[in-house]
């Protein structure tokens, strides 16, 4: 069973506020996983090359011309706080007013 | 979808007519289906109205002007809500358009609504999305499959006469066989994410759902094409509406993989498919048995890069420019609380199964292994191709399973067991309805194309249909 402690390190790194039963599900569901994980560990892949993509593709680069943007209104228009032109977010930085 | 055309030019229609009509079918059915999360009624009959006035100033913006269709809701559609079935988007609009929609403006299509989905396309069932289940058409106590399984009862239960949805690992072939329509996931790159919610971007791509395999290429070429806002699309040859030959199956090269033939797969499901290899067969095709042995790691392997880039994906959700917000007195509670709130039971496994092996201390073991063993999948696939024009299977091991009856997350994945390939290795695959269960419940054919070769896939998903039955034409 993966560790009760890694479960929360993960939840942490992924921004999720667990609940103690989410926590619990979660560590029996990755461990599950990972059992389906380790049997691609088994198989013989030296000498070969990860593949990030599903088709080789290559980099197509556009003429460096402004096209049509957003306005700032456009842009602002979903956020849930909206200040003078900005998204309004809690403090970022501990300890600082 | 020409009889509808036909219909609308010589005006023994209008397009307020059809919409009408599938606006009451909608009323009438989604009670009892659920197909759709968002019914957009002024917007539609508005377009439709527009594209009437088009019509009888001979300004029609294509032969498909004023017929409507329904979108998938992880699909941007401008001022129109944009849930991706979840509750972290219940109140989004967005403020532009996918390319997909734009395109399909373009030809002149009213949207009548988006439609319900597994939460941001996680699942093969919708009982992951936040606004219940999609009920199937043909037995309401079963699945419609998904994650596109509101298109795709849309389209079964004429609520809509077309769709688009996504495929990841099968989200558009499983609910197409399951209600027993047609779907296609094209080849990688050949039509536009722009404006697609991701989930997983090395995989996803956005297809057609039609009750018939001419109506699904039709909008095919309405939507294929390179989109210099979406860098992983590609320049391929523009797509036509094929021309249906007569003769396609002669010589053809059909590959059958033994691995898509064994235990778990039911009966009646094998039997159908194999009555499809049969009439290709005694209409002039050769029949090669081959193997895909790499397609045991198929489901590990997408499971890994699946969830590894769906954590990557959905880091984008933190309450900052739109959805759920949860207020804290700082950033870092205020995301997580906001995601924990927002987000369901999937979509929450996915992110920290995804997390977990894109870690430091895991990376390699696991998501580097599972990326070189897609290389192998794609080679196992090319060679197959070397000595094949098409291969074919089931879309799916089984049909519809019922509502509530797969609680294991595990044995829910499994239902992409013959569908993951395609995405791993970017070809193009199209499922058709070739027959039902004992239970009257359809079952699917799945034919695979190499890349760029939706034409052929296309041809002998036609030519099946016409011999051995498949969609149901629209009937206004």
């Amino acid at each position: 069973m993966i560790d009760r402690q890694e479960v929360i390190r993960m939840a942490r790194l992924a921004r999720l506020d667990l609940s103690e039963q989410e926590i619990g599900l979660y560590q029996r569901d990755l461990t599950n996983f990972l059992v389906s994980g380790r049997k691609l560990q088994q198989v013989d892949v030296s000498e070969i090359e990860g593949s990030s993509h599903a088709v080789a593709m290559g980099h197509e680069l556009r003429q460096d011309q402004v096209g049509p943007s957003l306005t700032q209104a456009e842009v602002l228009a979903a956020g849930t706080g909206v200040l003078n032109g900005f998204f309004k977010v809690p403090r970022i930085v501990e300890g600082q007013e | 979808m020409r009889k509808l055309a036909h219909l609308l030019e010589s005006k023994q229609v209008s397009s307020q007519d059809l919409v009408q009509h599938y606006l009451e079918q909608i009323k009438k059915l989604e009670p009892s289906i659920n197909a759709f999360i968002t019914v957009d009624e002024a917007g539609a009959l508005r377009a439709a109205a527009e594209a009437d006035s088009r019509r009888a100033e001979g300004r029609a913006l294509s032969p498909w002007d004023g017929i409507p269709i329904a979108i998938k809701d992880n699909i941007s559609t401008k001022g129109l809500r944009t849930t991706c079935a979840s509750r972290f988007l219940n109140n989004y609009e967005p403020i532009f358009d996918a390319t997909v929609v734009t395109m399909l403006k373009r030809a002149g299509l009213p949207i009548l609504g988006k439609t319900n989905l597994d939460e941001f396309a996680m699942g093969s069932s919708t009982e992951y999305s936040a606004f219940g289940v999609v009920r199937n058409p043909h037995d309401p106590q079963r699945v419609s499959g998904g994650s596109s399984g509101g298109s795709a009862a849309a389209v079964a239960a004429d609520e809509a006469p077309w769709a688009l949805g996504t495929d990841t690992g099968g989200s558009i072939r499983q609910p197409a066989s399951f209600c027993g329509v047609v779907g296609l996931k094209p080849t990688y790159g050949r039509v536009s994410r722009y404006g697609a919610v991701a989930l997983a971007p090395s995989l996803d791509q956005v297809g057609p759902m039609a009750k018939t395999v001419e109506d699904t290429a039709i909008l095919f070429s309405l939507i294929a094409g390179a989109d210099p806002r979406d860098a992983t699309s590609v320049n391929a040859p523009e797509f036509e509406v094929p021309v249906w030959q007569e003769n396609v199956a002669k010589g053809l090269k059909v590959g059958v993989p033994e691995e898509f033939f064994s235990s778990g797969l039911r009966v009646d499901v094998e039997r159908a498919v194999r009555r499809c290899l049969a009439s290709l067969e005694e209409q002039g095709a050769i029949l090669e048995p081959i193997s895909l042995a790499t397609n045991v790691y198929a489901i590990d392997t997408y499971l890994t890069l699946v969830t590894a880039e769906a954590s990557s994906s959905l880091a984008r959700f933190d309450g900052v420019r739109y959805g759920e917000r949860v207020d804290a007195p700082d950033a870092n509670t205020m995301f997580a609380k906001s995601r924990a709130r927002g987000f369901g039971s999937e979509v929450k496994r996915r992110i920290m199964l995804g997390t977990y092996v894109l870690s430091a201390s895991h990376y390699e073991a696991y998501y580097e292994q599972a990326q070189k063993v897609r290389t192998l999948i794609k080679q196992d696939v090319a060679k197959a191709f070397a000595k094949v024009d098409v291969i074919i299977t089931p879309t799916t091991p089984t049909t519809a399973f019922k509502v509530g009856e797969k609680r294991n997350p595990l044995e829910m994945y499994l239902s992409d067991l013959y569908t993951a390939m395609a995405n791993l290795s970017g070809i193009c695959a199209l499922s058709l309805p070739c027959g039902q269960d004992a239970e009257g419940l359809p079952i699917g054919v799945q034919i695979m194309g190499n890349h760029f070769a939706e034409g052929l896939v296309f041809q002998v998903a036609h030519m099946l249909e016409q011999s051995v039955g498949g969609g149901v034409s629209v009937e206004v």
